[in-house]
């Protein structure tokens, strides 16, 4: 954890992780029992669900959770059996459904062969229902509304989250199969501006992957998904869209129509409690459980695990929690360093304003979010600009939870609006 | 049965920066030491009396208020020290136990907790103490009654009623040296400009006030005191006098920096101090008081909500609103 610096006069300055010039392989993590697959749906009990419990399933096999809609659906990683199919209850009351697939047979029986027989005429519409899961969550929706067109695809070597080197890791080493990532998202999107998005030592290795270059500063929170969107959208015509994939989600997505076999296995950086880093692969759903075994972290009640980075991830209650296709980073805490949060008000000391990358009133705002006047903090504190990075959080001497207020309040106003339009 | 073991689980971000309001406090607090310590050495007990007194009963105020109002509570986070400490550094050595006490009970009550406690108060507590005790007491503030007693090596009069009466000549006899060296009477904790100086520019680097807040006062009461000063040097006095004398380094670094009642964004804290500043040399020069510092803080104290929407437009991502 980075602390306050003696000098204070300016704004923190918390730099991204650089990986090494050459990294050590990543460790090879097998899960032991079973994967857990989170589907981003609620579980409807009435029926139309497609997948059931004691189900084979093959590796890479496409698991369509409903009958009626290709949307909600995975790759399997492992060969097994569906061991449960229940509903799991998300960040935000987030209702999705976890299946539960248990290990059965050896990896090298047969792969599913479905995506195999459509993968050389592979269009829009092919990419959208199987390389959605794919590792790095590659998103195709993007590409299908009319009314926002794509004007440029921008490949991210940056890292979402402080302390992670994950994508720094696949430029460094897989530039190969950046490239053809590179190209067959220009071949299936049929655009030609692609922009890959690199920290400023990267520039060299990253010349030869045959796309734009755009390089971004090591400051947190620079190379974001956010900031370079807006960036990014800043040099186009209005209502015009820019499509963001991570160099782990392009390498996938071309290895995937090279050979026609979907990859499973998510690189993460794994920062135990001592600080130390491990970069490891494991198929998607792989239980937290497995990962910490795997690289000898014990972890001890009280402990905090974080799934996704120290400043935009969340902690897992359960050790029996999977990573998903885009964790790109866990992150072990012990108990003895967790800092809490207070309910001391805010005492208007300006550090929040200070450092938020995109201008917000802070203080105006949490004080708008702790009255409960959610819709008046976005109507005059621009509530909806926040990027969600935390570093308002990170700094703020009464300690309060704003990163979780402004997620609150920004929940609860869309709930409204949905439920206004529907009653319209 | 799987392993269960009870995590902890919260929300993002899981790093946190380790700044705490009582830190800021003690290091605030710290900085004053220099100009508390020459102010005991000067003026010996009775100085020391009245600002023990005025920690103390701020203090005991505050958990009063915490008890009263059933709130959790927070002299720990040594903000009710402060405005104690601060309160005692302004006022003369000799002063009755009660004016101590009854001004820390407008400052902490009156001034912060009927307000909501930290964070909540539209004017800087101490500076509301010490206005409304002036007016009422006025005869307790005049530091040339107060301090009669005391046998100085030096002139042995307020440099601001000398130079109220007399002008420039009045304070003929100070060398600005001697002013910033604390050889003059005022406040416990006022008059040792140097000490106040040194306090103040570890705070800014430090960041436990807001440099812009700070530099733009001592700016402002600096440009306007010249420009008096170069209109009527016979009248007003220079701006190093101004600079060194009454509450301005006070008032500069420990009062208009107070979280709650200023602003945060940039501009307007250039405006704010500058605004404080000039207002100061105004009330000086061509006001009925001596000391213009404690009332210039209460105007922009005043004002500081409406100059804190000058701001930038937030930049983030825009939301395609229905």
């Amino acid at each position: 954890m980075i602390k306050r610096s003696f000098i204070g006069i300016t704004a923190p300055r918390l730099t991204y992780e650089v990986i090494e010039e050459a990294p050590a392989e990543p460790m090879t993590v097998r899960p032991a029992k079973r994967i857990t697959l989170l589907m981003d749906a609620p579980m409807e009990k009435t029926g139309g669900v497609l997948l059931k419990t004691g189900d084979a399933v093959q590796q890479g096999q496409r698991l369509q959770l409903f009958e009626n809609n290709p949307v909600p659906c995975a790759i399997s990683p492992v060969a097994g059996k569906i061991e449960s199919v229940e509903p799991f209850l998300g960040i935000m009351e987030r209702q999705m459904t976890a299946v539960v697939i248990a290990l059965e047979g050896s990896e090298e029986q047969g792969r599913d062969a479905e995506f195999k027989n459509v993968f050389k005429s592979a269009g829009l519409a092919e990419a959208d229902r199987f390389l959605r899961d794919l590792p790095g969550r590659p998103d195709f929706s993007v590409f299908n509304r009319p009314d926002r067109p794509v004007k440029t695809i921008a490949v991210m070597g940056t890292e979402q989250d402080l302390t992670a080197v994950t994508q720094q890791y696949v430029i460094q080493t897989n530039i190969a199969g950046v490239k053809s990532g590179i190209d067959a998202l220009r071949k299936i999107a049929g655009i030609q501006n692609i922009q890959l998005v690199v920290y400023p030592h990267m520039v060299q290795v990253a010349g030869s992957s045959g796309a734009g270059i755009k390089t971004v500063d090591l400051q947190y929170p620079a190379g974001s998904t956010d900031m370079i969107r807006m960036a990014l959208e800043a040099k186009q015509e209005r209502n015009t869209e820019v499509a963001i994939f991570t160099a782990e989600a392009a390498v996938a997505v071309g290895a995937a129509l090279q050979t026609g076999e979907l990859p499973v296995d998510k690189l993460l950086t794994v920062v135990r409690k001592d600080g130390t880093r491990q970069l490891i692969k494991a198929p998607i759903g792989t239980h937290v459980s497995d990962i910490l075994e795997a690289v000898r972290q014990n972890v001890e009640a009280g402990d905090r695990v974080v799934l996704g980075g120290p400043m935009t991830g969340h902690a897992v209650f359960s050790l029996e929690q999977p990573i998903t296709p885009d964790t790109d980073i866990l992150v072990v805490q012990d108990h003895s360093e967790l800092t809490e949060f207070s309910d001391i008000p805010c005492t208007n000391c300006g550090s929040c304003v200070r450092v938020c990358p995109v201008n917000i009133p802070v203080n105006e705002l949490v004080r708008y979010l702790d009255a409960g006047e959610y819709e008046q903090g976005a109507e005059n504190a621009s509530l909806f600009a926040c990027i969600e990075c935390g570093l308002c959080a990170y700094v703020c001497e009464s300690r309060i939870p704003i990163l979780q207020f402004i997620a609150l309040a920004k929940h609860a106003v869309q709930r409204l609006k949905a439920a206004e339009e529907e009653n319209a | 049965m799987p392993d269960r073991k009870k995590l902890t689980v919260s929300y993002a971000p899981f790093w946190h920066d380790g700044s705490r309001i009582s830190t800021k406090h003690y290091h605030i607090m710290a900085a004053t030491l220099l100009a508390v310590i020459a102010g005991l050495l000067r003026y010996g007990m009775p100085a020391l009396g009245v600002l023990t007194l005025s920690v103390g009963s701020a203090m005991a105020w505050e958990y009063l208020m915490n008890r009263v109002t059933r709130r959790p509570v927070s002299i720990g986070d040594g903000n009710a020290a402060l405005i104690g400490l601060l309160f005692g550094m302004l006022l003369p050595a000799v002063i009755p136990w009660w004016v101590v006490i009854t001004g820390t009970f407008v400052g902490v009550v009156i001034g912060k907790q009927i307000y909501g406690g930290i964070g909540g108060n539209p004017f800087n507590p101490v500076a509301v103490a010490y206005a409304i005790l002036m007016i009422s007491w006025p005869v307790y503030f005049d530091f040339n009654a107060a301090l009669v007693d005391y046998p100085f090596e030096f002139t042995a009069a307020y440099p601001l009623v000398l130079m109220k009466a007399y002008g420039s000549a009045g304070i003929e006899s100070f060398s600005l040296i001697d002013l910033l060296l604390g050889r003059q009477t005022g406040g416990i904790g006022a008059t040792f400009g140097l000490g106040l100086l040194i306090g103040g520019v570890y705070l800014m680097i430090r960041g436990f006030i807001r440099w812009e807040i700070a530099v733009s006062f001592l700016a402002g009461v600096l440009v306007s005191a010249l420009c008096f000063n170069l209109y009527n040097p016979e009248v007003y006095a220079g701006p190093g006098v101004h600079l060194l004398t009454g509450f301005t380094l006070m008032g500069a670094f420990f009062l208009a920096t107070e979280d709650s009642s200023s602003p945060v964004h940039f501009i307007p804290m250039l405006i704010y101090g500058a605004l404080g500043g000039v207002l100061t040399v105004l009330i000086r020069n061509q006001g009925a008081h001596v000391d213009g510092v404690i009332y210039a803080i209460l105007i922009i104290n005043l004002v500081h909500p409406l100059i804190d929407k000058i701001r930038p437009k937030a930049t983030g991502r825009v939301m395609h609103h229905a």
